[in-house]
Parts: structure tokens; C-alpha cells; sequence
């Protein structure tokens, strides 16, 4: 498991490598599987910690035989150098936590296609469709694991924490896929009859 | 002048892929639609010789929308840019007759891909 979601992140990163087009270092990233309980707790110490309580999350949701949402969670304090860049624009310097709808609409394009990277490639390794929803992005200025993984049909939590590190630029972010039981089971059946449980 | 239409519910989208097809070739008129809907309104009311088409969007998806599209004009030039990097929605989008499906994001080398798909269409 943690071996596909190495490869959809690897994918991610340089899929980000090529819209900033800057060569990114992405830390080889833990993914840790967690119940709801353990994966709540984990999130908030992350978010506490790394993003200080606002966090700017982008997010898409799947169905059909898997069934989910994977979340891209960055501190909302580096969004704006993360835009610049993301822009080709010189960083101006600006913590803020005020967003335009064009920062909005580049997080939004970005995480959508770094998030269909990880799961797009989880989907076509385990040869099961998903099909997407439309990506959201917010802001949540006091971030909490409840806003984040609170739907309880959801048993599972898979956290990646990785840092993105752009030319000296260290970003640090998680990747948090929210997942059902049941589809965990279909990943699992799937890679026995593929891999033949290799 | 060749028309093309750029059918994406991101403006950020939209920029870059005119912006990159714009330097590979002369004589290009961009149109934008910000989701399905609108792209199929424009479709019909605009002409344009070439679609680049999204297909997550809002009210059409864009699977709906080629296929709305073809019920127009069967032979109506379509080519897709899309995040999805799943190889069944490559296929199932394929068999629609579309030109190319190409993975966002945008890049120097996918804009070639595309002016050469364009310049050889001679609209």
C-alpha cells in the first residue's frame, strides 16, 4: 500500500515540478495508515505544529468502487509564495491570510491536478475507475482533524507528510486520504489478483 | 484566423494554455467558456475551428460536452486537457474521436503537441 501511494506522489511531484517549472525535492514521504480515531489525533498534532492553525486545503472527493476524498493541506502562511511561484511571479513578500479569487482558482487547478495525480495513478495500478468530483479549496483559519476527516461513513485516514523543497523554498504540507473500509478491501482483493499478493 | 475555443473552469487554466499555444502559432483567436454549459452555447453560437476541452467541470462535464458537440458536428475538432491521468477515462474519451488527450499541466512541449495538431488541420 504504502509502495502505491509512494509512486502517485512521486508522480505529483513532478507533475508541481512541471507547472513551477523549478526542479522540486519531495522528501520520500511516511504514508501511515490509521483508523479515524488515531488519524484525527495525528492530524491535529500536524496541524497545530506545521500549519499553526490556519491551513489552506484543497480538496477532492472520488466514488464510485473507491470511495473518498484525498485532501492537499498546506500552512496558509506560504500559500502566497507557493502562488507566486506557481505564477512565475516575484514572491512579494506577503504572509497574509486574505486570498483573491485568482489565488483561490490557482490552488484549486493545482491541487486538482496534483491530488488526480495520486489518485489517478492509485486507480490505474489497481485497475479500478474513480470518478472525481469538482475540487473545492478553503481556508480554515482554526484548522481541526474535525473539518478535515468528519464524515463517519470514512474509517480510514492515510497520511503522507512531505516537504516540498523548490529551489531552496521548503514548503512543508500533508496529503490526507480520508477512505472507506470497503475500499481499502477492493485495493487489496485487486492487488492480489494482479500482483498475485506480492 | 483560426478560432479556438478553451473550455476550463479555471481561469489559471485558461491563461496558460492560450498563452502557450499563442507563441507556437500566428493567427490564433481564443474564446473561453468557464464550464460545459457554456462552452456548448459558445460551440454553436461562435464556430470555432478547434476545442481544447477540460472535462471536470461544473453543469457539463466534459465527456457530455464532446458528445454534444458531435451530435452537432460529428467532425467537429476537439482536443482534451485534462488532470485525469486514469487510462480508462483516456480510453472511453478516446473512442469519442477526439483528436488528442493530453495531461494537464500545460507545458511548453504540450503546446507544441497542440500548434502542431492545429497548424496541420489547416482550419
Amino acid at each position: 500500500m504504502k509502495e502505491l501511494f509512494n509512486v502517485g506522489v512521486g508522480k505529483a511531484a513532478s507533475t508541481l515540478s512541471e507547472i513551477i517549472d523549478k526542479k522540486i525535492n519531495l522528501d520520500v514521504p511516511d504514508v501511515r495508515i490509521m483508523n479515524m480515531v488515531r488519524g484525527k489525533q495525528e492530524l491535529d498534532v500536524f496541524l497545530r505544529q506545521v500549519t499553526e492553525g490556519a491551513a489552506m486545503v484543497s480538496s477532492i472527493s472520488f466514488n464510485r468502487q473507491l470511495e473518498g476524498t484525498v485532501s492537499l493541506i498546506f500552512p496558509a502562511e506560504k500559500m502566497h509564495q507557493f502562488i507566486d511561484l506557481c505564477l512565475n511571479e516575484e514572491y512579494s513578500e506577503n504572509n497574509s491570510l486574505e486570498f483573491s479569487d485568482v489565488d483561490f482558482d490557482t490552488i484549486k487547478e493545482i491541487g486538482n491536478i496534483i491530488l488526480n495525480a495520486i489518485i489517478g495513478e492509485l486507480s490505474n495500478t489497481v485497475h479500478i475507475p474513480v470518478e472525481y468530483t469538482l475540487p473545492e479549496v478553503s481556508v480554515l483559519q482554526s484548522a481541526r482533524a474535525d473539518l478535515l476527516v468528519s464524515d463517519a461513513s470514512y474509517h480510514l485516514v492515510l497520511m503522507m507528510y512531505i516537504t516540498f523543497n523548490i529551489e531552496g523554498t521548503m514548503i512543508d504540507g500533508a496529503i490526507v486520504i480520508n477512505m472507506t473500509l470497503r475500499s481499502l478491501d477492493e485495493i487489496l482483493e485487486n492487488i492480489d489478483k494482479i500482483y498475485g499478493g506480492e | 484566423m483560426i478560432k479556438v475555443l478553451i473550455v476550463d473552469d479555471s481561469k489559471f487554466s485558461q491563461k496558460i494554455t492560450a498563452s502557450l499555444i499563442g507563441k507556437q502559432l500566428d493567427g490564433v483567436a481564443f474564446e473561453f467558456a468557464d464550464d460545459g454549459e457554456e462552452g456548448l452555447e459558445k460551440f454553436k453560437s461562435d464556430h470555432p475551428d478547434y476545442i481544447v476541452t477540460d472535462l471536470l467541470m461544473p453543469k457539463l462535464r466534459g465527456q457530455d460536452l464532446i458528445e454534444r458537440i458531435k451530435q452537432v458536428d460529428i467532425d467537429a475538432k476537439v482536443i482534451v486537457l485534462s488532470a485525469d491521468v486514469q487510462s480508462k477515462v483516456r480510453e472511453v474519451v478516446r473512442q469519442m474521436h477526439v483528436l488528442a488527450f493530453i495531461n494537464k499541466p500545460m507545458n511548453e512541449a504540450k503546446a507544441k503537441e497542440i500548434a502542431a495538431i492545429i497548424g496541420n488541420g489547416a482550419a
